[in-house]
């Protein structure tokens, strides 16, 4: 804030010390309220032109308050984070990852907003999911943003020429599968069902549907549980998709399986809706491919059902440290509040925070919005990051990927490893 | 050499009477040391100092965000020195660097030598390639190797399947760690080679020639000339190369960082990203401050020999 000089420079001084002591309270006029709101958004999270006009409809009420929204790249964001929030002032508002929110949440670095939940918009209906990751320790501490959730993308025109229908069961696929394996036999570099070997988040599905889980809570203790029968059932039936189908790099993660699918050779990917994008991108990826893409939810070994899948997504939660924080709750209120996450859902085809919403999903997008209804997260637990960063899930799947340990064995180290992270060792 | 060069500097000093004398005899050397003594300090033992606090304590992410640790004592240093993962990492840095050193005197040696031989144009093209290779930055190079070596799109696969060496279509580098690892030494010692080369070209300029043409008259091979005449004039080069060689391989860590898409799994740790992994990975602080102790530890051990020796052959030229 520059100091001017006079009156005015001293009033307004006054305004803004009274703002901050005040924390913006009832009595405050919001168009006297100042200061700068910093706010840290992710790659890719929202299209610029909904921020904007959040950021308009902010100004509009809140004329003397300067909004900085800061891109970040989600690479480096968790040391970025951490050192933040150490520092004395960090954000007012960040995007978290929503695995990652409990670890914050924990460490103290959020603030608790339980007592304000009920103004935001449509809180009662926002994502299950969502308002779970949110939750530590039964209290709110962020807000849903938007979700992200995969179904299969694949060729129709792949299809259409083996006589195939989008399959609705894990045999069906697998057969199906089986079916482009073959029509496409001189094609060395040929996947029917495209997966890289560390792609965890599309890996948990098979668990979930089979009825396992990453890890079981009782009595404050977090029990590893990817060794349970069920689990293993479920990464057996992906091990077989994976040998049949997949000519993926069996130690590499999904980063270019976009760029692999534009090149042609390959019939199914597990891929979030924004992916279509990117495969159909005229730059990066081949824009040809646009009416020949198709999306179908994964489905269950159970015929006629779907297979619960992995919702990502991201949380928007103010520092404990904000000397705003009634501000940086107003501005969370306006971009999670009905107008704008309709844009956010019609416009950035992302999956909104509330079930309110979901009906907006039109074309391609209703597959992957529908499937969002059926969805899991991982445990709830602060030490869920720290499962993450040692690459807990990748190791073990490319072990069993690549045959360096049998299921029964990999995913019993795994475990070990994530009961002893999730209940607070190294 | 400090030695050398202040003695003659201090000789009249005793002739000088009285107290400014005595002033000047004990007090300037410690003046005109002590901006570098501050210097040093303020870079090297300040950070080293709160490096050592830190592993001395339990410091995770709230205790960042409250800037305030819990003291554990040693403990830190007994996790880590009863992890097997921790002793599987340690062997692992070394061979690695033991390895990269090797390949990389040696390779800079041949190099070097060639130089001597080759036309001044020759030289000219070659040292303008090694100096673009020293000055293209760490992240970009490695960027390009990764592609280079891709599981899906890598040049390196296409060329072996090619020139019928193999079939290596999909074949992935990085799924055995030992050839993983084996790619890696390539890139580390890619990127080492021009500053050792051109140091050590430096140094061969300044042998002698009129030795070396001695030896030959007498018989000698270009072996023996090399091994028995050049290598102990090119003594104190060597050593400060592998000194610094081995300085830099040990901490590595950009190179295996980016090449394995910042995920490395636990087959790649070396130290370093063990270290990093520790603190920032699982924000556990004080482990991670731990490793990286232990880390300069093996260092200064390492390089100890290293530098007694250079010391020495210092002392004597």
């Amino acid at each position: 804030m520059k100091f001017r000089k006079g009156w005015f420079g001293v009033v307004s001084v006054a305004v803004a010390l009274v703002a901050t002591a005040c924390g913006g309270s009832t009595g405050t006029n919001p168009a006297d309220q100042t200061g700068t709101l910093t706010v840290w958004l992710m790659n890719g999270s929202a299209p610029a032109s909904v921020i904007d006009s959040v950021n308009a409809d902010f100004k509009a009420k809140y004329p003397k308050v300067e909004v900085k929204v800061e891109i970040q790249q989600w690479g480096d964001v968790g040391t970025k984070l951490d050192t933040a929030f150490a520092g004395s002032s960090p954000p007012d508002i960040v995007e978290l990852g929503n695995t990652l929110v409990a670890k914050y949440a924990a460490a103290g670095a959020l603030e608790d907003i339980t007592n304000k939940k009920s103004t935001f918009d449509n809180s009662s209906t926002w994502l299950q999911s969502l308002t779970d990751s949110c939750t530590v320790g039964g209290k709110l501490y962020c807000v849903p943003y938007y979700a992200g959730s995969r179904a299969i993308i694949y060729r129709k025109d792949f299809f259409d020429a083996a006589g195939l229908k989008p399959p609705t069961s894990m045999d069906e696929l697998q057969t199906a599968g089986q079916t482009l394996m073959n029509a496409h036999k001189n094609d060395p570099n040929f996947s029917a069902l495209y997966f890289p070997g560390k792609y965890w988040y599309a890996a948990l599905p098979f668990v979930w549907d089979f009825g396992g889980d990453i890890a079981t809570q009782s009595g404050g203790k977090w029990q590893g549980s990817l060794n349970s029968d069920s689990a293993q059932q479920g990464l057996n039936k992906l091990q077989t998709l994976v040998s049949t189908l997949s000519r993926a790099d069996k130690s590499g993660d999904e980063a270019k399986q976009d760029a692999a699918f534009a090149q042609g050779h390959i019939a199914m990917i597990i891929a979030n809706g924004w992916e279509v994008g990117v495969i159909t991108d005229p730059k990066a990826g081949n824009p040809a491919l646009k009416d020949k893409l198709g999306a179908f939810p994964i489905p269950s070994h159970n015929a006629g059902q779907t297979a619960p899948v992995f919702l990502g997504g991201s949380d928007l939660g103010v520092a404990a440290k904000s000397k705003h924080l009634d501000l940086a709750n107003a501005w969370i209120e306006m971009l999670t509040g009905q107008k704008h996450m309709t844009d956010m859902a019609t416009v950035g085809g992302v999956i909104p925070n509330t079930t309110s919403l979901l009906n907006l999903g039109t074309g391609l997008n209703s597959v992957f919005f529908g499937a969002a209804k059926n969805s899991r997260f991982v445990p709830n637990s602060q030490n869920w990051a720290s499962v993450e960063s040692a690459n807990v899930l990748p190791d073990m799947l490319v072990k069993i990927f690549t045959k360096q340990q049998d299921i029964s064995a990999a995913t019993k180290s795994a475990s070990d490893r994530i009961t002893t992270i999730l209940n607070g060792g190294g | 050499m400090g030695v050398a060069v202040t003695t003659p500097d201090l000789e009249p000093v005793p002739q000088l009477a009285g107290y400014r004398g005595w002033l000047r005899s004990n007090f300037l050397p410690y003046a005109l040391i002590s901006p570098s003594v501050l210097v040093i300090a303020g870079i090297l033992a300040f950070p080293l100092g709160m490096l050592v606090w830190l592993s001395l304590q339990h410091y995770g992410l709230r205790e960042l965000i409250q800037h305030s640790g819990e003291w554990v004592g040693l403990n830190n240093y007994r996790t880590i020195l009863v992890d097997p993962l921790f002793h599987q990492v340690i062997v692992r840095s070394l061979l690695f660097t033991f390895t990269c050193v090797f390949l990389t005197v040696v390779l800079s040696t041949l190099i070097a030598l060639l130089l001597l031989r080759v036309r001044q144009a020759v030289r000219v093209i070659v040292m303008s390639a090694l100096v673009f290779v020293w000055a293209t930055p760490v992240i970009v190079s490695v960027d390009i190797w990764q592609w280079m070596f891709d599981y899906e799109f890598g040049v390196i696969n296409y060329l072996l399947t090619q020139l019928h060496i193999g079939n290596f279509i999909h074949h992935n580098w990085f799924e055995n760690p030992v050839q993983g690892l084996g790619v890696l030494v390539v890139v580390v010692v890619w990127g080492a080679i021009p500053f050792v080369t051109i140091t050590l070209f430096a140094g061969l300029l300044q042998v002698p020639a009129d030795i070396v043409d001695a030896a030959k008259v007498d018989g000698a091979s270009a072996w023996h000339t090399f091994w028995f005449v050049t290598a102990p004039l090119m003594k104190p080069i060597f050593l400060i190369v592998t000194c610094l060689s081995t300085i830099w391989d040990f901490g590595v860590f950009n190179q295996i960082y980016v090449m394995l898409n910042q995920r490395p799994s636990s087959d790649y740790f070396t130290i370093a990203i063990y270290s990093y992994r520790e603190s920032f990975g699982v924000t556990q602080y004080g482990l991670g401050a731990a490793i990286a102790v232990v880390m300069v530890l093996v260092l200064v051990f390492v390089t100890f020999f290293y530098v007694r020796e250079t010391v020495k052959v210092a002392e004597i030229s």
